[in-house]
């Protein structure tokens, strides 16, 4: 039995065990060897779902039309190695991570405007019973705010205090970055 | 899969293998028209298409095969339908009526290849008569309403016309209607039918527009931009109201200086007073139609756009950008063709809110709008 052969042989072999649909296994057996073989190292190591393995054949398969890195090169790039490799992290911690790092490197753009608006709410200084929740994918251009309270006295003093960052350039620059003004 | 671009480039778009002309059907002048455009290819007559276009679906690409057959058949049912437009999203209030089913031409993005997946062959009509009757009867029964009707919801208006003559059937009968607009449009420059024939102010042709490289990239088989605008500028001559639709527009890296160019140019060559809309939508696509753009143009960069799925389904780039790209074509239109109506394709009322400034209350109302542009 050659090396591939007996690749393709372990990739069927997860794949029938873990139920995953002939369409998934096809597009993974599909692939060039190298990046066959570092998406097995994946799933191995984190045993993601069968949504989140296609999740990760979609946006490595799109990041190398568009930048020209195999899925290989992505995987086995700095920052996902070192949070691979990470003895603090859960395996579920590390799939998160794992997740949002191609994510972020599948749509660049996106999750800098998202950055930056997290990052403005965090500036907002407001307590945590007022949170500020930005759309997914900022699709709608509406956030949500969500004030908890558990007495009118808390009631009041939250409303106060969302009026006064409400009035902030800070409040503004979320709209801004929110219609891509940033 | 086999990837389609491999044989793309030696397949031409009227490269017809045959045309099955249904049981009936021999009667009809689109059949007359066919005969005369169309005497290298084989013609033959069966009780019951539905066997042969069947037999498309174990093809290896039934979508690339549903393109090389053409079949003549009667169309069941009613010609006119309300177009769907999108869940959510502002609607400009337009009628489709579907002359034909699918399109010799292959652009990577077409949504047909996922719409049509199922029911792949390329088909016209030929009971004309009975579309015509039933747009009269619709037409007059509701004198109060003006209809905008278009025919390229799933099939390109004019792709086929040098070979079924539709046009030269149709726009007589939209010419004398008081309360009827009908639009064709097109990636093609296949206008020769048209230009003989007096629209008087009741049909506007229109061009589905991109800078040259998308239309090399993306749109296979389509005419290229200067044909088209040499074709819409032949159309003006003749008559014709015009209609440019920067649909869908993609975004890469360089994409401004390429569509301002596009814009310019279009406008330099055009009277802007003769052109009633031009509309703007991003790129669309589905989960299911990525799925067959990944089989059938491996190769598309179109896949790797930075697309959020969206209130409708729809997958387009996420709304900063995409609305961002809106105000960018809105300022060179404006600075090129001041007085041309703007409108967005399949865009909910936020993002309308975000490139003008307002949304229409309604789908009438943005019809409307167009339509006060008479
Ligand atoms: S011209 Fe239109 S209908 Fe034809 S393949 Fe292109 S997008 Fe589809």
């Amino acid at each position: 039995m050659d090396a591939t052969s007996s690749i393709n042989d372990i990739i069927v072999g997860y794949a029938k065990e873990k139920g995953f649909h002939q369409q998934t296994l096809e597009r993974w057996l599909n692939l060039a060897e190298a990046d066959r073989e570092a998406i097995l190292g994946l799933a191995q190591g984190l045993k993601p779902s069968e949504n989140h393995l296609r999740d990760f054949l979609d946006w490595l398969d799109e990041i190398s039309l568009r930048d020209g890195l195999s899925p290989r090169d992505v995987l086995s790039s700095e920052p996902l190695v070192r949070i691979f490799s990470d003895p603090r992290l859960s395996r579920s911690d590390k799939l998160k991570r794992i997740k949002e790092e191609v994510r972020r490197l599948r749509f660049p753009r996106l999750s800098r405007i998202e950055d930056a608006i997290q990052q403005t709410v965090r500036d907002m200084g407001l307590s945590s019973r007022i949170q500020v929740i930005i759309p997914p994918g900022l699709e709608g251009g509406t956030v949500t705010v969500q004030l908890k309270s558990a007495s009118y006295e808390e009631l009041k003093r939250l409303v106060v205090e969302l009026g006064r960052a409400s009035e902030t350039d800070r409040a503004r620059r979320l709209f801004e970055l929110l219609r891509g003004d940033g | 899969m086999t990837p389609i671009l491999a044989r793309v480039e030696t397949r031409m778009a009227n490269e017809l293998q045959e045309v099955v002309v249904e049981a009936g059907s021999e009667h009809s002048p689109i059949f007359r028209n066919l005969k005369r455009a169309l005497p290298h290819v084989p013609f033959t007559v069966v009780e019951d298409p539905k066997a042969s276009w069947a037999s498309l679906a174990g093809a290896h690409d039934p979508m690339g095969s549903g393109k090389k057959r053409l079949f003549l058949v009667r169309h069941r049912g009613e010609f006119l339908k309300k177009c769907p437009g999108s869940e959510g999203q502002v609607c400009c209030n337009y009628f489709v009526v579907n002359f034909a089913s699918n399109c010799p031409m292959e652009c990577s993005y077409c949504y047909l290849q996922e719409y049509l997946a199922n029911n792949p062959a390329l088909k016209v009509f030929s009971n004309m008569g009975d579309l015509m009757a039933e747009a009269d009867r619709l037409f007059s029964r509701q004198r109060r309403f003006f209809f905008r009707i278009g025919t390229g919801e799933i099939t390109d208006s004019l792709a086929l016309d040098p070979y079924t003559g539709f046009c030269a059937e149709v726009i007589p009968f939209f010419a004398a209607q008081p309360n009827a607009l009908l639009e064709l449009k097109t990636k093609t420059d296949r206008v020769e039918g048209l230009l003989g024939l007096s629209p008087k102010g009741r049909v506007v042709v229109s061009w589905s527009m991109n800078p040259p490289r998308v239309i090399d990239d993306e749109e296979h088989l389509t005419a290229s931009f200067e044909r088209r605008l040499a074709a819409a500028r032949r159309c003006q001559e003749a008559g014709y109201r015009l209609g440019f639709h920067f649909d869908p527009m993609i975004e890469y890296p360089g994409w401004e200086a390429d569509y301002r160019e596009a814009v310019e140019r279009i406008f330099a060559t055009i009277d802007h007073r003769r052109v009633a809309w031009v509309s703007l939508g991003v790129l669309r696509s589905t989960p299911g139609l990525k799925r067959i753009m990944r089989q059938r143009f491996p190769s598309t960069r179109l896949l790797a756009g930075e697309h959020v799925s969206c209130a409708d389904g729809k997958m387009r780039y996420f709304q900063p950008l995409r609305v961002s790209m809106y105000r960018k074509m809105l300022i060179w239109i404006r600075a090129a063709a001041p007085a041309v109506f703007v409108y967005l394709c399949m865009e909910s009322k936020e993002v309308w809110q975000q490139v003008f400034g307002f949304a229409p209350s309604c789908e009438k109302e943005l019809g409307n709008q167009m339509l006060a542009r008479e």
